[in-house]
This record gives C-alpha cells, sequence and structure tokens, in this order.
C-alpha cells in the first residue's frame, strides 16, 4: 500500500508540474506604439526590470559596464561633455557640450583643453544652493586618481602610464589630490594639460567619473571624503533625475549617515526628478517620464513574461528569450514593440598566442577560416542579434572604411575547411602536411567559457569546428563573473581559448577598441581585458610559467593613432590597424558585430537608442498618454 | 488484537516430512536467502524497478550502439541547420532524420544524449556510492565498535560533514579544480567524471557512517561477539568478519536509496553549471538547457526529465523492496 501511494504521489506530481507549464501567459499588450507627430507627452512611470545589479553600486569611478554607463549618461549625472542620447542616425555618436558651454578649446600642441562651465547649474538636494564651478571637477579627477576609488574602473584613460597613449600630467602622482595637469583658472574656468596629445581626450571627458562632486568644507574630495568603497549610494548629480530619497541626505552629516533610500543594492533603484535641473540648460536630455522604477532579479524568461503582460515596459540590458521574440516578430500588432540596434560591439573569440598551439600564427589564421560563425550567430538568435564579423573594430568606429574587410571570408560565414587546412600546412604543429594538426599541443586545448545561455550550445559549435583541423578542445564553464573573467584575465591560468567574450566601446572612438583589448597595459589579473596576452613582455610570460616568451605586439600601431586629432586621419589609422589586427597579429576571431534586441511594452511611445551608451535611452522614452 | 501474518518457515514438501499426512506432501525448509529472494519477488513494484534499471543499464551500455543506428553522434552538431530555427530555437522529433526525441539548441541528436546521460548519471552514482560505501562503513565499524574518544571524535566528524553547505560547497570544488588541466591535491582530483565522483561521495559517506555506527553498537554486546572473542579473535577480525557481515543487509538497502540521491546531486550540480565536463551529456545540464525554452521546446525537458524521474523513483522502489524483504518484522 505504501508503494503505491509512493507512485500516486509521484505521478500526480508530475501531473502538476506538466499542468503547470502547460500554456504560455495570455499576452494583454496590443497595439503598434507610434510617436506622436508634435510634442511626446511628459510624466508617468517607467518601469524597468534588470537581471542583476550594476557592478560597483553606482559609484561613477569604479563603474565599468555598460548597464551604468545610460543611467548615468540620461539621469543621474552631467559631465562637461556628453552626447545627445540618440541613436547614430541623429548623432547620437556626436560630442555635445553638456555642462561645458561649448567644445573645449584646445592648445595649438594639443597638450591644454580648456573648458568653460555653464553659469547658475545646480546640484540635486541637498546640495540644491550649491552652484557647480570649476573645481567641482578637477574634485572628480582627484577622485579618479585615487586608485583605492577608482579600483575596476577606467582610470588608464587619465593615467599617461594607462596605455591609451598618454594623460593628465601629474595624475600618477597625485594618488587622490588634484593633478598638476589640472587648473581651475575661475569658478567657471577649467584647464587640463597632458602628457601628449590624445584625440580622443574629450571623449574621456563624457564618463560617468569626471561629473563633478560638490563641496564640503576644504576636504580635498568634497562631498565623497569618506566614502571611498561606497560613493554610489550618496551620489548626488545635476542631471535631470536623482535617486528617490537623496534629498534627504544630509550635507553636513557624517560619511556613516544612513545612505539614499531610493537606491538598495541587489533590490531595486528609483529614479525622481530632480527639482533643481533646468531643461533650458540641457538641450540632450528631454526627461519625459516623471519616475523610472527599476527591480532587480528574475530570469530573462520571467521578465519577458512581464513586459508581456504589462507588469514592467522593458527588461533593461537584457536579451529577450528566443520563443518571445518569435512570438512578438510573428504578431502584426506587437511587431513594433521589437527593437533590434547596431550596439556597436563585437562578440569574438580570444586565442591565448602565448599557449601552444596558438602561439603559431597560422594556426590562429587557420581557427579564423575554419570556425562557423553563422552556426554561432544562430544559437545567439539569428540575423536579429547581429552580422558576421570579419575584422575586430566595428564599421562605425572606422567610418565604414573596412565594411567588406573580411580577410577570412567563408561562404555564408559557415567555415571554410579547406582554406583552414591549407593555413594549417604552413604551422609547426602540422608535421606531416596533411592539414591537421597533428601534435600532442592541440589535444586537451584548454578552453574557458560561460555556461550561461547560448554559450553551451556555441560550444559544441566550437569543437566540430576546430576538430576539422585536428585540434581538440578541452571546454569547461562557469559562471561568468566569478568563473570565466577570472580565469581568462589570469595569465597563470593558461587557457589557450576564451571563446564567450566580447568588447562594447566606452565612447565612440576606435580607441577604446585598442588599447583596452589588445594593448599590453590591459593584461591582467588586476588589469583588463587582453586576454590574448599581445605584447606581453617576456617576462610576465615567464612569471606566468610560459615557455612562449616572445609574442607580438600592437601597442606601437595603436599609439600612432592616439595621438591624431579627431578627423579622417584618426579614422583611417584605426582602419588600417584593425588590419593589423587581424592579418599581423590574429589574436583574435571575430564572429558578430552584436545588435542590441529590446522588446518593450506598448506604453512605450518612442523607442530611441543611445548609440554612445549602448542602450534604450531612458530620457528620451516616453509613455502613451503622458503614463496615464 | 490483530494477528501479524507472517510467512511460514517452512512449505508441504512431497517427501511426506515434518507432519504431512502420510502419503501426501511433506514440508521443505528455505534458507534465509531463499526467503530473502521470496519476499522481494512478491514486490511487484521492486520488480518494476529492477526491470527498468537494467533497461537503463543497458541503454547506457549500448548507448554508442544506439548513436550508430540513429546515425548521430552525441555531440554531432551536422544537423544544426536541418533541427534548429533560424532564429535558434530548436525542432522537436523528425522519424525521417531520425531524431526521435527532437533536437536541442546546437541540433544534437536528444535520444543519443538521453542515451550516454545515463551513462553519466550511473557511472557517477555507482562510483560516488561506491566511495560513500568504502568510507561510510570503514568510520561506522571503527566508531560502533572502539566507543569512546574515537567514536566521539568519528561522531563530531559526521556531525560536521552533515552541517556543511554540501551543494555550495561542491560548487566550490568543482569549480575550482574543474578549470585547469591538472585540477587539485596535485592531481589527484582532475576535471571530469572522476572530480564529481568524488565530490559527490565525499559529502555522501556520513548517512552510512551513522547506520553502520548504530548497528555495530547493539551488535557489539552479542554473544557471538563475546565467542569470537573468547575464541581470541583481534578487533579487527571481529569487525570484518563477525560485525560486518551481520550489518550488510542495512547498507545494501541504504546504498540502494543512496544511488538515487547521487544520481540527483550530479544532476544538480550539471544543472548548475558545473559538473560533468561541457562535451559530456548530463540530465542535469540538458535540464538546464531546457531551461527558459520548455514552453516552445518541450522535448527537450521532457525526455532528460522523465528518465530522471523514473531512474531514481526505480531505485527507490528496489530499495525499498531490499528493505521489506530484508527485515522479518515488516507488516505484510
Amino acid at each position: 500500500m505504501n508503494r503505491l501511494l509512493k507512485l500516486v504521489t509521484a505521478v500526480a506530481f508530475v501531473g502538476m508540474v506538466a499542468a503547470a507549464c502547460g500554456g504560455s501567459s495570455t499576452p494583454t499588450s496590443t497595439g503598434t506604439p507610434s510617436a506622436s507627430g508634435g510634442e511626446l507627452p511628459h510624466g508617468g512611470v517607467l518601469k524597468m526590470a534588470i537581471e542583476a545589479d550594476v557592478d560597483k553600486a553606482f559609484d561613477p569611478a569604479k563603474e565599468y559596464s555598460t548597464l551604468s554607463f545610460e543611467p548615468f549618461r540620461c539621469c543621474l549625472l552631467r559631465t562637461l561633455l556628453s552626447t545627445n542620447g540618440q541613436d547614430a542616425a541623429h548623432d547620437g555618436d556626436v560630442i555635445q557640450p553638456d555642462l561645458a558651454t561649448d567644445l573645449p578649446q584646445v592648445s595649438a600642441d594639443g597638450l591644454t583643453y580648456v573648458f568653460t562651465i555653464q553659469s547658475g547649474i545646480h546640484y540635486a538636494p541637498p546640495f540644491d544652493n550649491v552652484e557647480v564651478t570649476a573645481g567641482d571637477f578637477a574634485r572628480a579627477i582627484a577622485r579618479e586618481s585615487d586608485t583605492s576609488a577608482s579600483a575596476n574602473g577606467y582610470a588608464f584613460y587619465y593615467s599617461p602610464s594607462g596605455g591609451t597613449g598618454g594623460g593628465i600630467v601629474g595624475f600618477d602622482e597625485a594618488k587622490g589630490t588634484v593633478p598638476s595637469g589640472v587648473k581651475v583658472v575661475d569658478d567657471h574656468t577649467l584647464s587640463i594639460t597632458l602628457t601628449a596629445p590624445l584625440g580622443d581626450f574629450p571623449w574621456r571627458m563624457t564618463m560617468a567619473a569626471m561629473a563633478p562632486i560638490p563641496p564640503v568644507g576644504d576636504k580635498v574630495l568634497g562631498w565623497a571624503d569618506g566614502h571611498t568603497k561606497d560613493y554610489g549610494r550618496y551620489l548626488v548629480g545635476t542631471g535631470p533625475y536623482m535617486f528617490k530619497g537623496t534629498d534627504a541626505l544630509d550635507p553636513n552629516g557624517p560619511p556613516t549617515q544612513d545612505p539614499i533610500s531610493g537606491y538598495v543594492p541587489g533590490r531595486s533603484w528609483t529614479l525622481v526628478r530632480n527639482p533643481s535641473w533646468d531643461a533650458a540648460t540641457d538641450k540632450n536630455r528631454p526627461a519625459y517620464v516623471d519616475e523610472i522604477d527599476v527591480a532587480i532579479g528574475g530570469t530573462a524568461t520571467v521578465l519577458a513574461n512581464e513586459v508581456d503582460n504589462g507588469t514592467i515596459d522593458i527588461e533593461f540590458g537584457g536579451v529577450p528569450p528566443a520563443q518571445q521574440l518569435a512570438a512578438y516578430q510573428a504578431d502584426p500588432t506587437k511587431t513594433a514593440q521589437v527593437h533590434a540596434t547596431p550596439s556597436d560591439g563585437i562578440r569574438y573569440i580570444a586565442m591565448n598566442i602565448a599557449q601552444p598551439p596558438f602561439d603559431d600564427i597560422h594556426v590562429r589564421k587557420a581557427m579564423n577560416y575554419v570556425i562557423n560563425k553563422d552556426a554561432l550567430r544562430r544559437t545567439r538568435g539569428g540575423p536579429l542579434f547581429g552580422e558576421i564579423a570579419g575584422h575586430f573594430i566595428v564599421n562605425s568606429l572606422t567610418g565604414d572604411i573596412n565594411a567588406s574587410y573580411d580577410p577570412y571570408a567563408s561562404p555564408n560565414g559557415e567555415g571554410d575547411v579547406t582554406k583552414a587546412m591549407a593555413e594549417m600546412k604552413l604551422s609547426k604543429y602540422d608535421a606531416n602536411g596533411d592539414g591537421v594538426c597533428d601534435a600532442p599541443e592541440c589535444d586537451g586545448v584548454l578552453t574557458i567559457t560561460d555556461s550561461a545561455d547560448p554559450y553551451p550550445a556555441q560550444n559544441a559549435i566550437l569543437v566540430d569546428s576546430a576538430k576539422k583541423i585536428g585540434i581538440n578542445l578541452d571546454v569547461r564553464s562557469g559562471d561568468r563573473y566569478t568563473f570565466m573573467y577570472d580565469k581568462c584575465l589570469d595569465p597563470s591560468s593558461h587557457a589557450a581559448l576564451c571563446p564567450s567574450v566580447g568588447w562594447f566601446k566606452d565612447y565612440p572612438d576606435a580607441l577604446t577598441f585598442g588599447p583596452p583589448t589588445l594593448g599590453s597595459a590591459a593584461i591582467g589579473p588586476g588589469g583588463c581585458c587582453n586576454y590574448s596576452l599581445v605584447g606581453g613582455s617576456p617576462d610576465l610570460l615567464k612569471a606566468a610559467g610560459y615557455t612562449v616568451t616572445d609574442v607580438p605586439t600592437l601597442d606601437p600601431v595603436f599609439d600612432k593613432c592616439t595621438v591624431l586629432p579627431v578627423g579622417q586621419e584618426r579614422i583611417q589609422c584605426w582602419a588600417d590597424s584593425d588590419k593589423a589586427i587581424m592579418e599581423d597579429a590574429v589574436p583574435v576571431i571575430p564572429w558578430l558585430f552584436d545588435k542590441d534586441v529590446d522588446l518593450t511594452s506598448s506604453r512605450i511611445l518612442n523607442y530611441t537608442y543611445d548609440q554612445a551608451a549602448g542602450m534604450m535611452s531612458l530620457d528620451h522614452v516616453a509613455l502613451v498618454g503622458g503614463g496615464a | 488484537m490483530a494477528q501479524v501474518q507472517s510467512e511460514p518457515d517452512v512449505v508441504a514438501g512431497d517427501n511426506g516430512q515434518l507432519g504431512g499426512p502420510p502419503g501426501g506432501e511433506g514440508i521443505v525448509g528455505r534458507s534465509p536467502r531463499e526467503l530473502i529472494i521470496r519476499r522481494f519477488k512478491r514486490d511487484k513494484f521492486a520488480i518494476g524497478g529492477i526491470v527498468f534499471l537494467v533497461f537503463m543499464i543497458l541503454v547506457a551500455v549500448f548507448a554508442p550502439l544506439i548513436a550508430n543506428i540513429v546515425g548521430h553522434p552525441p555531440n554531432d552538431v551536422k544537423y544544426l541547420y536541418q533541427m534548429t530555427q533560424p532564429n535558434g530555437l530548436p525542432k522537436g522529433p523528425n522519424f525521417a532524420l531520425k531524431f526521435y526525441f527532437g533536437a536541442d539548441k546546437a541540433g544534437r541528436d536528444l535520444l543519443v544524449r538521453v542515451a550516454y546521460g545515463a551513462r553519466t548519471s550511473l557511472i557517477v552514482a555507482f562510483f560516488a556510492t561506491g566511495i560513500a560505501v568504502v568510507i561510510g562503513v570503514a568510520v561506522g565499524l571503527v566508531a560502533g565498535f572502539y566507543r569512546g574518544k574515537i567514536d566521539t571524535f568519528l561522531s563530531r566528524t559526521i556531525d560536521v560533514v552533515f552541517s556543511l553547505p554540501i551543494l555550495l560547497l561542491s560548487l566550490g570544488l568543482v569549480s575550482a579544480c574543474g578549470a585547469t588541466k591538472d585540477g587539485c591535491l596535485f592531481g589527484l582530483l582532475k576535471p571530469g567524471l572522476l572530480l564529481v565522483s568524488y565530490v559527490i561521495g565525499l559529502f555522501s559517506w556520513p548517512y552510512i557512517a551513522r547506520i553502520v555506527r548504530g548497528q555495530v553498537l547493539s551488535l557489539r554486546e552479542k554473544e557471538f561477539v563475546e565467542a569470537a572473542r573468547a575464541q581470541g579473535a583481534g578487533n579487527l577480525r571481529i569487525m570484518f568478519r563477525e560485525l560486518l557481515p551481520n550489518v550488510a543487509a542495512p547498507i545494501i538497502v541504504y546504498t540502494t536509496l543512496i544511488i538515487p540521491n547521487n544520481i540527483l546531486f550530479e544532476a544538480a550540480l550539471s544543472f548548475l553549471g558545473v559538473g560533468v565536463p561541457d562535451t559530456t551529456p548530463s540530465w542535469g545540464k540538458m535540464l538546464n538547457d531546457a531551461n527558459g525554452i520548455f514552453t516552445v521546446a518541450w522535448w527537450m525537458m521532457l525526455f532528460p526529465g522523465l528518465f530522471l524521474f523514473l531512474t531514481t523513483l526505480a531505485f527507490n522502489l528496489v530499495g525499498d523492496g531490499l528493505r521489506d524483504a530484508l527485515d522479518p518484522r515488516t507488516a505484510r
């Protein structure tokens, strides 16, 4: 009897599970959102969800992820220079003055930049009676020079030794004080002197870390003093929005006072209008909605269901599930709620050029030929998610000069085994010249990947592709942040292949694709994101246990382009460096020029893509009927 | 007062012995083993479990043959374009292409992967259980026999292992040791099926140890132990020659009950993204792959889930049957 009861219970349980899983949620959103002919309505609450919180609790000096770039740009922090928050077709990749009255004046030698700051700009409460002055920007630069405050951020863009061609004079020595190259000429004039001409320096001043910090007494770091680790929870900015509860902060209180209530790390953030923001001073941000509510947590499937049933308007920064996309694309009333925009990102496979067999350029070229890029794209969701990539630097950053450049092209991007084998024959690891690797170095090639979807399916395709030229991959998967990045960024792990990586621009200049990914200063651990060890010094490679100690470097190629002023010569230089990457060093296998795909609710009236930040533009979104 | 109906120790035979009518059938004695088998055979559910387990073992053993018959090795992605949609969603059963269970997102044959997954589950389950039994029996025997400080130390060790966050530790161990070619502990814990088996076995021995310890504590006071000691038997001989055979029955029963737990443990580790290597099919990994798309690709969840469910159920039924057959005091 007991046994029978167990069986009946088991069957009943299975039945309940089947019933629970049967059917899908009934979509309730209808209609085709479209922009109104005239002025868009103001008002309403934009409801969003994200799967995981930002990395560093909104500390602008530390945050270095796309997810944080948009809330900083659209809503919380104005900087001297910025962008208009729109897509490339609407000049979203063109630099604009923001808190500065105009673009900076640059000295003839390209070393000194002078910014004039707008008058009458005030911070959000409780600093609403404090006007933004030049000293506040100097304070931000001082904080950026503090290695503890800017840990894991992008201080390398301001440091002369950061490997990006130069930086601010005195930055490395400042260590939390105002660098000697930063001069507060007067309350509304700031002068910055560089160690070398940097054509993209104005872009570096658009980054959130350069946002002004309110003064507090005579403290060097002002309001950020005492908040080395948690400044984001006390953030006071000048954008059209602020965290709810910012006004409850005590400007004279200790650093240990309660943080802003509207941001609960890992749980939620709520942005409300900043009463100090004056639209007349900010032509970049229309700021239609009154409030932005963000809930943190949930899987892509759960959040897609919430978009479907109207609980939220968008899963911010996520990838919609394939079945939801398919359903929306098949429904004429919903196709307008699917948005796919080039994100100026590249998805690629990084090869460790110090680890056999990838220390041989012919093997690297053979891999470029043999990988079935179309199959990889298919597992990601198909053509909606991007174009097959034939080179590394995205076309928008090099003026489409390399749009048809693909040195390892194959029919339909499905891989060319014949050409791969022909290349492999030239390799030292193919002793008998049959086009298939026969050396022991090609067995058990350590491959470190992300275990989340769609990488398991992609791994199967990679294994199959590589096998065709005799390379047998030993795939190890794990969590992206605690496993994959940990191993791929650590040279001593000897990961030969890191296929689950991608790169998105920090700002619309090709420099952001060069030194940060393939420059010698970007080799970890502690640094990011040169997984391939391009330019690794013999000492570094020896210390990490490599027998190969002489690897190609791209530093001279990048240095040549870095000093050029913005213009056609600079663009051409970066286009040429892309060819050097793909033909002289070959450390990567680029396979997808990424597109950002968003599913939105029918409440969103005018989906706008922020080309600079690479996400939906939160300050340009309006809601149907003003959210009524 | 209800009468307990118990199995008669003898049955009528045809030799007229033991009180049978003259010229009629006699009574034949049955050994304890025969009685156990007889009791077990009466349990239809346990027999059903045995039959299913034999079937699964055959599936696991002949998985390469199944792959040959349908023409799809377990990691073959040749049919990616035929068995997935352009948006990456997999297609269901296609008898023309011999994808009887459908395909996964890489276009791999689900039937073949379920068969190979049986190998993974059974290998890990048996090997991990074997480790657990060896360690658990040894610890339980020593603890129960020696008592005193040794028992205290070993019992506290059991308690500590019980209190560990097993899943988190397993995740950490497998992640840490699975990342490099050489593994951990100077190559002792190498990535692969063995690593997963070691980890699972390392955390499941306390169950057996506690059972064995309890049994030994009571058995060591019995007369046969005294008799053995009087005959000059040393401690080791008493433990392994006298006590161990008498605790064999509960060990066997609990072993069959631990096996399904270990199968689920491996499935859980694989579901969470650690566990067996990527190219080794595993039911847990397949369930993870189905996550998020099972509403449109039901076959990706149904088949591995069903086989996982039936295999663990079968082991449970067999274990229950063995327990009832071995314990003469069980009400029937």
